[in-house]
C-alpha cells in the first residue's frame, strides 16, 4: 500500500539524514583534518586542507610504528581465528553429531558461562596466565582466545551441524571414511555458511578487542594496533601532534572498513542470527 | 551343525573388530574434538570464575604471600565511598544506555521498514557500521568531538553563537558522566536497528492494512502494533544492554580514565585500576569487588526480568 508523502514525513526523512551524519561527518572530519598541518588544524576546525598533506600518514605509519603493530595483528587475529575457528567446528561437530557418555554434562558445562559475566574471572584468569608465563605475548594471548570456549559461536556452528542429515554419516561410514575424513570433507564443507559467519565475527570481536591485550601485553613493541592507538593518544599531551593522530586513527580504521565493505551482508545475517538465539 | 556356528562366529568376531575399530577411531576423534577446547574452557574460564571466590578473601598484591582474612575486603567494600559512586554511575548508565539505544533503534528501524523512503538500504548499512569500529576508534573519535581547543562540538555551537571558550566536556566533573553516554549510543544503536528491523518485517502487513482502515496513525501503529509484537525481542535486547553496560569499562577507560576526580567511574573499571592499576596492586580486594559485580548484574537481570512482560502477543 502507497502513502502519499506528506510534511511529517519530510521531518522523519530528516531525522534518518541526521542521523547518518552524526555516522559519517566525525569519520569525514576526522579525514580531511588528518590532512592539513598542525597550525591549519588549530585555526579554524571546519577549514579544508590548503594542501593534502599525505605526509601526516607517512609520519604516523613511522613515528607509531605502525608496521610493527599492524604485524602483530595479524599475527594475533590471523593465528586465533584459523585455530579458534577450526576448534570451534571441530567441538560442535562432535558434540552434537556423535554420541558418547558424557555428551550432555559437557554440554551443560559449557552452557554454565552463559551464567557468568566473565569480568570477575578477569584477575584470576592473569594470574593464571602469569603462573603459566603467557603474560606479555602474542601467542599466549592466541592460547587464551582458542582455548576459552565461547559458547555463542559453539551455539551457532552446532545449530548449523545440527541441521544436516544424518545419512551423510551413515553413507561415509559405509564407504569406509573415517571420522575425520568424513568432519573435513563432508560436514565442514557443508557447515561453511556457519563457519564463515563464526570467522568474520571472530575476525571483528578480535581486531577490535583492547582490554585483554591491553592487560597482558607489556612490551610496546608487542601491541596490537588498538592498544599502539591508544598509546598514541596518551602521548599527545606531550607531542601535540594531533594530525598525525587524526591520520593514525584513519589507518587504524581501514580493516574494519574493508571487512564491513565485503563481508558486509554476512555481517548484518549473522547479527540477527545472535539475537534469534538470544 | 559345528561349520555352521563357527562361521557365525568368525563373522561375529570381524564385525565386532570392525566396530571396535569404529569405536577406537571415534575416540580418537573426541580427544582431539574435545578435549582441548572442554580442558581450555574449564582451565581459562570456569577454573578462573571459581577462584575469584577465594581471591576476594585474601590480602594479596600478587607478589608477597597471600594471607586468608576472611570477609575484610567485603566489610572494606561496604564502607568504600568510592565503590558507592562507581556504582551510582553504574546505576545512572544501566538506566538510560539501554532506553536511549532501545527508543531510538525502534523509531529509526520502524522508519526504514515501513516507510520505503528512498535510500533504506543505504541507511541500514550506514547505521550498522558504527558497530564493527572498535571502541579505541569510537572513543578516540569522541574525544575529539568532545575536545576543548579543536573539538567538533565546540565548534559547531560557535555556528550558533555559543562560545564555549575552549570547554573540555571530558574534562569538567560538571558534563563528564553525561559526555560519555552519547559515544555508547552511537555505538551501540546500528545493531539493534538491524535486529527490529528483521523482526518487523515479518510482521503480517494485513495487520497494518486494517489499522489504516480504521484512521490509525503511524505512532498508533508503532505503539499498538509493532513494539507489542516484538516485545520479546525488545525484552531480550533489554537485559543484553543492561547487563553489557554494567559491565562495559573499556569506553569509560580510554575517553576519561573514570576522570576527573573520579565522576566517571565505574565499577568495573574501579575494579581494573585496582588490580592493573599504576599505584596500587591489591588482587584481594579487586576480586572482592569484582564478585560484588557479579551478585549486582545477577540482581540486574533479575530486576529486568521482572520489569518488562513476559510474552508478546501473537498473531
Amino acid at each position: 500500500m502507497k502513502e502519499r508523502r506528506n510534511f511529517i514525513d519530510l521531518i522523519w526523512w530528516i531525522v534518518l539524514i541526521v542521523w547518518s551524519l552524526t555516522i559519517l561527518f566525525p569519520i569525514v572530519w576526522d579525514f580531511y583534518e588528518s590532512l592539513k598541518t598542525n597550525p591549519e588544524f588549530f585555526q579554524n576546525v571546519w577549514a579544508l586542507p590548503d594542501q593534502l598533506q599525505w605526509a601526516n600518514y607517512k609520519k604516523a605509519w613511522l613515528n607509531y610504528h605502525l608496521l610493527n603493530a599492524m604485524l602483530n595483528t595479524l599475527y594475533y587475529v590471523g593465528a586465533s581465528l584459523l585455530i579458534g575457528t577450526f576448534l570451534t567446528a571441530l567441538n560442535a561437530y562432535a558434540l552434537t553429531r556423535i554420541e558418547f557418555k558424557g555428551r550432555k554434562f559437557i554440554w551443560g558445562m559449557i552452557m554454565l558461562s552463559l551464567f557468568l559475566p566473565g569480568i570477575n574471572a578477569l584477575i584470576p584468569q592473569y594470574i593464571l596466565m602469569r603462573d603459566l608465563h603467557l603474560t606479555n605475548s602474542l601467542t599466549g594471548l592466541i592460547v587464551l582466545n582458542c582455548l576459552g570456549e565461547s559458547v555463542f559461536f559453539l551455539m551457532l556452528l552446532g545449530g548449523f551441524m545440527r541441521a544436516l542429515p544424518r545419512e551423510l554419516e551413515e553413507s561415509g561410514t559405509i564407504d569406509g571414511a573415517s571420522i575425520f575424513k568424513m568432519f573435513i570433507r563432508i560436514i565442514m564443507p557443508l557447515a561453511m555458511p556457519g563457519v564463515v559467519t563464526v570467522a568474520i565475527f571472530k575476525f571483528i570481536g578480535l581486531y577490535n578487542s583492547f582490554l585483554e591485550p591491553f592487560i597482558y601485553l607489556s612490551d610496546s613493541s608487542k601491541y596490537t594496533i588498538g592498544v599502539n592507538i591508544y598509546h598514541a593518544n596518551m602521548l599527545m599531551q606531550y607531542t601535540n601532534d594531533w594530525v598525525t593522530l587524526f591520520a593514525g586513527v584513519i589507518i587504524t580504521m581501514i580493516p574494519s572498513v574493508l571487512i564491513f565493505m565485503f563481508f558486509q551482508r554476512w555481517i548484518m545475517e549473522g547479527a540477527t542470527l545472535g539475537s534469534v538465539k538470544g | 551343525m559345528t561349520t555352521l556356528r563357527s562361521d557365525r562366529d568368525r563373522n561375529g568376531q570381524k564385525r565386532s573388530s570392525v566396530l571396535q575399530k569404529a569405536n577406537v577411531q571415534k575416540w580418537i576423534f573426541l580427544a582431539f574434538a574435545v578435549v582441548p577446547t572442554f580442558g581450555g574452557y574449564l582451565l581459562f574460564a570456569l577454573y578462573p570464575n571459581v577462584l575469584s571466590i577465594y581471591y576476594s578473601l585474601l590480602d594479596w598484591n600478587g607478589i608477597t604471600k597471600p594471607k586468608f582474612i576472611y570477609f575484610e575486603n567485603y566489610v572494606r567494600l561496604f564502607k568504600d565511598h568510592y565503590v558507592w559512586r562507581a556504582l551510582g554511575h553504574n546505576l545512572f548508565y544501566m538506566a538510560t544506555v539501554p532506553i536511549c539505544v532501545i527508543l531510538i533503534s525502534l523509531v529509526l528501524s520502524y522508519l526504514l521498514t515501513n516507510k520505503g523512503y528512498k535510500g533504506t538500504p543505504v541507511f541500514k548499512v550506514l547505521f550498522f557500521f558504527p558497530n564493527v569500529l572498535s571502541t579505541v576508534v569510537v572513543s578516540l573519535l569522541w574525544a575529539f568531538i568532545y575536545d576543548g581547543s579543536f573539538g567538533l562540538l565546540n565548534a559547531f555551537l560557535k555556528l550558533f553563537g555559543i562560545d564555549m571558550d575552549g570547554f573540555y566536556w571530558l574534562g569538567d566533573t560538571r558534563t563528564a558522566l553525561y559526555a560519555v553516554l552519547p559515544p555508547y549510543v552511537w555505538a551501540g544503536v546500528g545493531l539493534y536497528i538491524v535486529i527490529f528491523m528483521n523482526a518487523m518485517t515479518t510482521i503480517p502487513k494485513s495487520l497494518y492494512e486494517s489499522a489504516i482502515l480504521e484512521g490509525a496513525g503511524h505512532m498508533t501503529r508503532l505503539f499498538r502494533i509493532t513494539i507489542p509484537l516484538i516485545t520479546p525481542l525488545i525484552r531480550v535486547s533489554a537485559i543484553f544492554l543492561v547487563l553489557g553496560t554494567l559491565k562495559s569499562l573499556d569506553l569509560v577507560l580510554i575517553l576519561t580514565r573514570g576522570g576527573p576526580a573520579g565522576s566517571t567511574d565505574v565499577i568495573g573499571l574501579y575494579m581494573f585500576n585496582m588490580a592493573f592499576g599504576e599505584q596500587v596492586q591489591n588482587y584481594g580486594y579487586a576480586s572482592a569487588i569484582g564478585m560484588f559485580l557479579f551478585v549486582i548484574l545477577v540482581g540486574a537481570k533479575l530486576i529486568v526480568d521482572k520489569l518488562l512482560p513476559d510474552r508478546g502477543y501473537e498473531y
